[in-house]
């Protein structure tokens, strides 16, 4: 059994108008993943391949030790998959399918269930269709947190939730990492959520990932630093800086690679650095797609 | 067996700086003040992750901070537990108080205030400090 | 285990279907009653309603119960089950032929009794009703491989619309077809080579179509 709950390697797909390339993620056991990056960017296709319902056109995948897409069934025994685009039968009621679950996995906390119901305020007798796109939501999510997965795999979990919901899903899905041999693998636009809950990040766009390593060193490597630049004094292009905004005397460096002597290299060539300030996961996601895409540009003009 | 977590620990989203620093200096506070006294069991790094809701690696990050610095002990399969240093939480208040001074300093600096002046504020803050604290006892 | 997966999916299918299968069922027996009824209907009143009935509850199935499925995006919760894709295909034509059986049996077994019983159409018709009651058989076939198969509702729709089509298309071909009808008028039941031949030949177009069915969707590399 290997020790990694995801196992992927340059996975390539191709459509019409779209492509993933080589795209490659980790997730060692008892972590949790957050997968991030723009509408389109792939997020979707690459968690559709993780449980063979797409196949790959190359590449590894292996999940919970398993081959996919050819053993899908049997990794889908441990997995727990909830899509935002995943709907509920909406002429049943949530006991219904609480029911359908069960007849099939033998393995369901019916007092977590019930716990689950209470906190998310849901009611088991009602049916699908009277409940509110929150509720509905957070029922798809009861019926994956209940059976109690070794993995996790969430597309849009907290997207169109109000503040109180996505607060009570985080609050389930850190309690599943209480035992550490269970992973989760997310992807969302909160990119807040991410920042909080997530143990590494893998950052897509246009089919390929741009980074995808430990959150603590990712946030690290990201910094905003605002210069001074005094009369006669050229702004110098410095290793670990992606871009750089001068209007006048000002101006803002975002460095993807900071090192602790990145402000004294300024300093050094006259450059006043007035401060170093830590960017938010947001900011990053921000920073980050829009060089990209100057890259892509600029590759393209050539 | 640790002490329950209660709701004066959190992680704020707004606070700019990273949530391994606010554990690290929430942690230490409860040291420094005597909550958590040494030798004192503390949560363990999941545990803590689960109940603040963040990230297992930013609890590691900071567990490994503060045991860097002597203020915390992790041993394998034991679980992590204050440091057994005595006087530490005192130490640790000197810490801060080290911090705040520094900062003093260097904001005297750019407001151009000599050493003296900067020693005269401080004594009138003391002052305003004891003052408040006589009108406390009176009421 | 894995025969238990196909058999819940099946199980839940007859569950949400429990009104269509009622449903059928009156049907069924409502056509057979309007042909009861009158002491000697014209027979294409009879075969009308009878064949309405049988193409209404056969067509109707798979749309409901693949079509909506996907429309309703409810695929996406299914293949999150343990299942493979061919095992999905297994339990929809199992609970799908399952359900329209129960009124296709009934009523060509109430449509042989009465011609049996009533003689107002001559017996050796027999075969000849047992041969037009395959059209909805393999009709229904057609449209749940297309549904199956097919990415979007607009398949399994029209596939819908080229059965209809070919049901009325088909019969004035089957009966120019040499020596089907000979023993038709006649008082016994004449199970002739031609006639046996016509009913194999429906049989393995809807065998046909069934294994094209899990083949296409075996090559499938979407699922989803």
């Amino acid at each position: 059994m290997s020790d990694y709950a995801i196992e992927t390697s340059r996975i390539c797909k191709e459509y019409p108008f779209f492509s993933l390339e080589n795209v490659s993620l980790n997730v060692p056991e008892g972590q949790i993943m957050g997968l991030i990056g723009p509408n389109g960017a792939g997020k979707s296709t690459t968690i559709r391949i993780l449980l063979g319902l797409v196949h790959q056109d190359s590449g590894d995948v292996r999940v919970l030790g398993r081959r996919m897409p050819a053993e899908q069934v049997a990794a889908k025994w441990d997995i727990g998959f909830a899509s935002e685009d995943m709907r509920l039968y909406e002429g049943m009621t949530l006991d219904w399918h609480i029911g359908f679950i069960r007849s099939i996995y033998p393995a369901w906390d019916a007092k977590y269930a019930q716990l689950l119901l209470k906190r998310f305020g849901l009611k088991a007798e009602q049916k699908i269709k009277g409940f509110s796109h929150g509720q509905r939501v957070k029922a798809t999510l009861l019926l994956v947190l209940a059976r109690r997965p070794k993995l996790l795999i969430l597309d849009e979990p907290t997207t169109g939730l109000d503040p109180v919901a996505r607060h009570e899903i985080l609050r389930e899905l850190t309690g599943v990492m209480a035992d550490e041999g269970r992973s989760i693998l997310f992807s969302s636009h909160h990119t807040q959520d991410v920042e909080q809950i997530s143990d590494r990040i893998t950052f897509i766009d246009r089919g390929r990932v741009i980074d995808s390593m430990d959150k603590e060193i990712y946030l690290d490597r990201w910094r905003r630093l605002r210069l001074e630049v005094p009369a006669g004094v050229e702004l110098p292009a410095l290793p670990g800086i992606i871009g750089v905004r001068q209007e006048g005397r000002v101006a803002v460096a975002t460095a993807n690679a900071f090192v602790p002597d990145l402000p004294s290299a300024y300093e050094n060539t006259g450059v006043r650095v007035q401060r170093v300030e830590s960017m938010t996961l947001e900011e990053i996601f921000v920073a980050n797609v829009e060089h990209s895409r100057e890259r892509e540009e600029a590759c393209e003009a050539l | 067996m640790y002490t329950e977590m209660d709701e004066a620990f959190t992680i704020s989203q707004s606070d700019k700086r990273a949530m391994y620093l606010q554990i690290m200096e929430q942690i230490k506070q409860r040291i420094a003040v005597g909550d958590w006294t040494e030798g004192q069991a503390i949560p363990s790094i999941r545990q803590l992750a689960v109940d603040l809701q963040v990230s297992v690696i930013t609890v590691k990050r900071a567990y490994l901070e503060l045991e860097r610095e002597g203020v915390i002990v992790t041993q394998q399969g034991k679980g992590s537990h204050v440091a057994s240093k005595p006087g530490l939480g005192a130490q640790l208040r000197e810490q801060e108080l080290e911090q705040h001074l520094q900062q003093a300093a260097r904001i005297a600096a750019l407001l151009g205030l000599r050493p003296e002046e900067l020693e005269e504020r401080l004594r009138d803050a003391g002052d305003r400090l004891n003052g408040t604290e006589a009108e406390k006892e009176t009421v | 285990m894995r025969g238990s997966v196909i058999w819940q999916l099946v199980l839940k299918d007859w569950r949400l279907y429990r009104g269509l299968i009622v449903f059928s069922i009156i049907g069924g027996a409502l056509a057979l009653a309007i042909v009861q009824w009158r002491k000697e209907p014209p027979l294409i009143i009879g075969a009308i309603c009878f064949f309405s009935a049988l193409i209404l509850v056969g067509h109707m199935l798979p749309i409901a119960g693949i079509v909506n499925e996907r429309k309703k995006q409810n695929l996406a919760f299914l293949m999150s089950l343990p299942l493979s894709s061919i095992q999905y295909t297994t339990a929809k034509v199992i609970s799908i032929f399952g359900t329209f059986l129960i009124p296709w049996l009934t009523l060509l077994a109430a449509a042989v009794l009465l011609v049996e019983s009533r003689g107002f159409i001559p017996r050796g018709y027999i075969p000849i009703v047992v041969i037009l009651a395959f059209f909805p058989f393999i009709g229904t076939c057609l449209i749940t491989g297309v549904a199956l198969v097919g990415e979007t509702e607009g398949w399994g729709l029209g596939a819908n619309v080229f059965c209809n089509i070919v049901y009325s298309l088909t019969w004035p071909f089957l009966i120019q077809i040499p020596g089907l009808m000979t023993n038709a008028n006649g008082p016994t039941v004449v199970w002739s080579a031609v006639v046996l031949k016509v009913l194999g030949a429906e049989l393995g177009l809807s065998v046909l179509i069934l294994a094209l069915t899990f083949y296409f969707q075996s090559r499938k590399r979407d699922f989803v």
